[in-house]
C-alpha cells in the first residue's frame, strides 16, 4: 500500500495545499492590494512549477528541453497578452 | 513495433513519444488560449454596467470546495500514473476512478454557481464583465467536461486490453491534460476569485 504513495508526490499535494491557505489569507486579512496582488502571483506561479515538475514529469525524459521551452514560449505569449491588454487598455487611462 | 524497455510504457514505443511531445506543443497552445482569456477578462472587470459586480456574487465557499477538489484529483491521477508505472492495474484503475469522480463534483460545484450567477442577475448577456466570466469559467469547465468523457473511455480501454503501449500513453497524456486544467483552475481562483474578493 505505502509504494502507492510516493513521498514526493504526497508532499506535492500538501505544498499546493499550503499555497492554496496562503493565497486565501488576501481575503482573511485586511492588506493593500498591491500586497495582496504580489502573494497571488507568488502562490500561482509556485503552484504551477510544482504541477509541472512534479506531477507532469516534465524534466524526466531526453524531450524534456523541447517540453519547457514549448511550455515557457506559450506562458511568455500568454504573459505579454495579459500585461499588453492591461497597459494599451487600462493602465494608460488611469 | 520497437520497443524500448528502459523507458516507462508509455515512452518505450517511438510513436508513444512523440504523442506525448505533440501534447505538450497543445498545451502550449492551450496556455495561449486561456492568456487571451484572462486578458479579456482582466480589461472588462470592471465594467460591470448596471448588473452585479464579482465583489458582489462571488462566495468563497463554493469557490474553495473546487479548489480542493481540483487539486486533490490532479493528485490522484498522479497517484494512478505512478500505480500504472508499478504495473498495478487495480489501484491505477482505483485512482483513475476517483480522479473523474472528483472531476464530477468539481463541474457540479461549477454548475451550481453557474445557476447563483444567472440568478444574481449576472446572466451571459447583461454586462462586458458578465460575458467575460462566464466564457472564462464556462471554457474551462468546458475542458472539464470533456476530460470526463475522454477518461472514461481510457478506463474502458484500460479495463478490456490492460497495460499495451497504447493504454499506459493514452492514461498518460490525460493526466498531463488533467493537471493543466488544475493549473488553469488555479489562475482562476487566485486572479479572478481571490482578485475580485479582496
Amino acid at each position: 500500500m505505502k509504494e502507492l504513495f510516493p513521498l514526493k508526490q504526497v508532499m506535492g499535494f500538501v505544498f499546493s495545499l499550503v499555497l492554496t491557505a496562503v493565497a486565501l489569507s488576501v481575503v482573511m486579512f485586511d492588506m493593500s492590494f498591491a500586497m495582496g496582488m504580489t502573494i497571488l502571483l507568488i502562490t500561482a506561479f509556485v503552484q504551477a512549477m510544482l504541477q509541472l515538475m512534479v506531477f507532469m514529469h516534465a524534466r524526466e525524459t531526453e524531450d524534456s528541453g523541447l517540453i519547457l521551452a514549448n511550455v515557457y514560449y506559450g506562458v511568455f505569449i500568454a504573459v505579454v497578452t495579459v500585461f499588453g491588454s492591461l497597459l494599451a487598455l487600462i493602465w494608460g487611462y488611469m | 513495433m520497437k520497443l524500448d524497455h528502459s523507458q516507462p510504457l508509455e515512452y518505450s514505443s517511438e510513436q508513444g513519444r512523440l504523442n506525448i511531445l505533440g501534447f505538450w506543443i497543445f498545451i502550449g497552445a492551450e496556455v495561449m488560449l486561456f492568456g487571451t482569456l484572462f486578458a479579456s477578462y482582466f480589461t472588462l472587470e470592471g465594467r460591470h454596467g448596471s448588473g452585479p459586480s464579482g465583489a458582489e456574487i462571488f462566495e468563497i465557499a463554493p469557490v474553495l470546495f473546487e479548489t480542493i477538489l481540483l487539486l486533490t484529483s490532479s493528485f490522484t491521477v498522479g497517484l494512478a500514473i505512478h500505480a500504472m508505472r508499478l504495473n498495478n492495474k487495480k489501484a491505477m484503475m482505483t485512482f483513475f476512478i476517483i480522479t473523474l469522480v472528483l472531476g464530477l463534483a468539481f463541474l457540479s460545484v461549477e454548475i451550481y454557481e453557474f445557476t447563483h450567477y444567472i440568478h444574481e442577475g449576472a446572466g451571459l448577456t447583461v454586462s462586458a464583465f458578465s460575458s467575460a466570466l462566464l466564457t472564462t469559467l464556462g471554457t474551462h469547465g468546458l475542458h472539464v467536461t470533456l476530460g470526463l468523457f475522454w477518461g472514461i473511455f481510457i478506463l474502458i480501454q484500460v479495463a478490456k486490453r490492460g497495460f499495451t503501449p497504447e493504454t499506459a500513453n493514452k492514461s498518460f497524456i490525460f493526466s498531463l491534460y488533467w493537471h493543466f486544467l488544475d493549473v488553469v483552475w488555479i489562475f482562476i481562483f487566485s486572479f479572478i476569485y481571490l482578485k475580485g474578493m479582496m
